[in-house]
């Protein structure tokens, strides 16, 4: 018997009706209509074994099976095939307001959601205040539910859920809501949990909480695991992943297009922190046209860290824009070269992109200690006194 | 854990036969995890019968405004024309003793047979035992049972006829109409999520159970052969006439129409909740 807090699913499969069912009896009635069975595969032969206490992110694009997983460990679906096994408490964070009944009071609907995610009456009531006070609903504990904002309809439910003090904490996409003062106390209720023992699955789109919270990650492509490691590699991957499959994107039709990008050091060398990227770009246009273009930088798909911009004139046919950046406050790493064309109003004439990769070459960023969200990757110079 | 190694299985593109996922039908551990989540089943009820009531001015009231307004119909109409024979008690009390057990199937059925399709978001998200939800809605129904049980009580009161001491049997009457409920509840909800139609036709065919039950008039209406496969049928019909015999009457309850509906009750809660057990996995597939 494993300890409480293990999770053991060996080759889980899940399929879901994938054919145009007939809706009504008029589609029932229509016999030109093509019938048949289909089915599509949400999840394919995945393997996921994870020890008590581990931390761990499922990572992949819209559709790829990381809730359809989740709802299959937490048990509200069954796999189509496969054996699974979920030892102790199973407690989920998963779209935390269905649960709070718009009717009832704060208090009624602690109670009623506490039963429903598995807490006896007594339970709830030992726990009663810390929740309320972790809500911030003191105030509001006995007016109506839907006199709340969405917000502490949503801080509410996530309150209950975290103080059930399960052995097994799924996490999905619930800190996409709710203020970042309220996103961070979420995150150290987990981290607290974390330390408490409890294992923790998450998903979630945010990569950089992902990356604060999570050790280990494991990247699902159309429900196959394609990778299952350290969180940071395993990121890494998806990112790349996500990063090609932005740039396939073919417009060459488009009357105003990039035909070219290059990144590189003015000499020649490797890009250095601290030292100077140009960017060279090859702009094709149909008519001559005054317009902004916008140069961005970012670490895989996520909100560019650096954004510049200017007023150029493009004359009719090839353009070359060469943008230089002095003084490049990067880390180490690769990164997305990223641009956009735009009218003076903002249409824009080249949607915006990445164009090329950048490897930067330097320092090393300094790790950030675990459960400390950071947004992107700056390289500073720093001086410290210490007396 | 580290990085794993290369992947040792070919990719696939369907499982093979041997794995398929099946639950087992385990009633034992089954009712033992419905016996875990009492607290919830309380709380559901509970929940839905405030949840109901709130910001209405009338409040419960409006609990004991159905079987009221129906006793009163049943008075000025059926009483009217039809002459039924009470043996002597007042036609409102005779009424309203069949039509207790009728609302109470009535509400629990209707809200029950559509609870698991109304609360779809919370079972994709939230792991419970999901027979407490049709479960629920008889303990809805049960509160409001109880508050047209003071009703009858008044009714006692302004008749002046007397209950019986008969009526110690009302226990064994109410455990066959709850079973009979629960069974219905139970099947009728599951399949409901995988036949929405169903769903449309509940409020039809309560309206037209009503006639299908001996609220108004008398049992005798039936030939006295078919009347215990009438009761096995409808277990209403053992518990309504047991009602009125014991209670009004201060005889022993008719047996030969409590048996075959205690035993058709039996059948349907079992029935029911196999019914249920065997469909439950697929729920959050459709729902």
């Amino acid at each position: 018997m494993s300890p409480d807090g293990t999770i053991e699913a060996q080759r889980i499969w899940k399929r879901f009706r994938a054919d145009r069912v007939p809706r009504s009896l008029r589609d029932h009635l229509d016999f030109s209509r093509p019938r048949g069975r289909g089915w599509r595969w949400a999840l394919r032969d995945v393997d996921l074994e994870i020890a008590p206490g581990e931390s761990v992110a499922l990572i992949g694009a819209n559709g790829s099976g990381k809730s359809t997983l989740l709802k299959i460990l937490n048990g509200v679906m069954d796999p189509y095939a496969g054996h699974l096994d979920v030892h102790g408490r199973v407690g989920a964070l998963i779209e935390v307001r269905t649960g709070i009944h718009p009717q009832l009071t704060g208090r009624q609907n602690v109670y009623i959601y506490g039963a429903l995610i598995g807490m006896s009456r007594r339970e709830v009531a030992q726990r009663f205040d810390a929740i309320v006070a972790f809500a911030e609903v003191e105030q509001a504990i006995d007016r109506h539910v839907k006199f709340y904002s969405s917000g502490m309809q949503m801080r509410l439910g996530f309150a209950v859920a975290a103080f059930l003090d399960p052995d097994v904490m799924l996490v999905d996409e619930v800190l996409a809501v709710g203020d970042a003062w309220f996103q961070q106390r979420c995150l150290d209720k987990l981290r607290e949990m974390m330390t408490n023992g409890t294992t923790l699955v998450f998903v979630s789109h945010d990569l950089a909480a992902v990356q604060a919270s999570c050790q280990r990650g494991v990247l699902l492509e159309e429900g196959r695991v394609v990778a299952d490691g350290p969180v940071d590699s395993v990121l890494e991957r998806y990112r790349m992943a996500v990063e090609q499959s932005a740039r396939l994107i073919d417009d060459s039709d488009d009357p105003y297009r990039v035909v070219a990008a290059r990144t590189r050091a003015p000499d020649g060398g490797p890009v250095m922190s601290d030292g100077t990227l140009t960017i060279d770009i090859s702009i094709a246009s149909a008519d001559p046209r005054a317009v902004s273009a916008c140069v961005g930088i970012s670490e895989g798909t996520a909100a560019p860290v650096i954004v510049v911009q200017r007023d150029v004139m493009l004359a009719a046919g090839t353009s070359e824009i060469l943008c230089n950046i002095d003084r490049l406050p990067l880390p180490k790493g690769r990164y997305s070269v990223w641009f956009g064309a735009f009218e003076t109003h903002g249409n824009d004439l080249v949607p915006w992109r990445p164009i090329s990769d950048v490897d930067v070459h330097g320092p090393e960023l300094m790790p950030s200690p675990n459960g400390v969200v950071r947004l992107a990757p700056v390289h500073v110079t720093t001086r410290w006194e210490i007396s | 854990m580290g990085q794993t190694e290369a992947m040792p299985r070919p990719p696939l593109d369907e499982p093979p036969a041997e794995l398929r996922y099946r639950r087992k039908l385990a009633p034992l551990r089954s009712l033992h995890e419905l016996w875990n989540a009492r607290e919830l089943l309380w709380s559901l009820g509970e929940r839905e019968f405030q949840a109901r009531y709130a910001q209405t001015w009338l409040g419960v009231g409006w609990a004991l405004v159905t079987p009221i307004l129906l006793m009163l119909v049943f008075m000025v109409f059926v009483n009217r024309v039809v002459n039924v024979n009470t043996h002597g008690a007042p036609y409102s009390v005779w009424v309203y003793l069949g039509l207790l057990p009728w609302t109470f199937f009535s509400s629990a059925v209707s809200r029950g047979g559509q609870v698991l399709v109304f609360e779809s978001s919370v079972l994709n998200k939230v792991r419970c035992p999901r027979e407490v939800f049709p479960l629920s809605s008889l303990v809805v129904a049960a509160y409001d049972f109880a508050l047209s049980v003071f009703v009858l009580g008044v009714l006692f009161l302004i008749t002046g006829y007397e209950p019986h001491t008969t009526a110690i049997w009302v226990p064994l009457l109410l455990a066959i109409q709850i079973a009979f409920c629960a069974g219905v509840a139970l099947g009728l909800s599951v399949v409901v999520v995988f036949v929405r139609d169903i769903g449309q036709a509940i409020p039809l065919m309560l309206q037209l159970g009503i006639f299908a039950t001996p609220v108004a008039y008398d049992i005798s209406a039936i030939p006295h052969q078919w009347q215990p496969v009438y009761a096995a049928i409808n277990p209403l019909v053992g518990v309504i006439e047991g009602y009125r015999e014991t209670i009004l009457y201060g005889l022993q309850p008719p047996w030969r129409l409590v048996i075959p509906s205690a035993i058709a009750s039996c059948l349907y809660l079992v029935g029911g909740y196999l019914l249920f057990k065997r469909l439950e996995p697929g729920i959050a597939d459709v729902a």
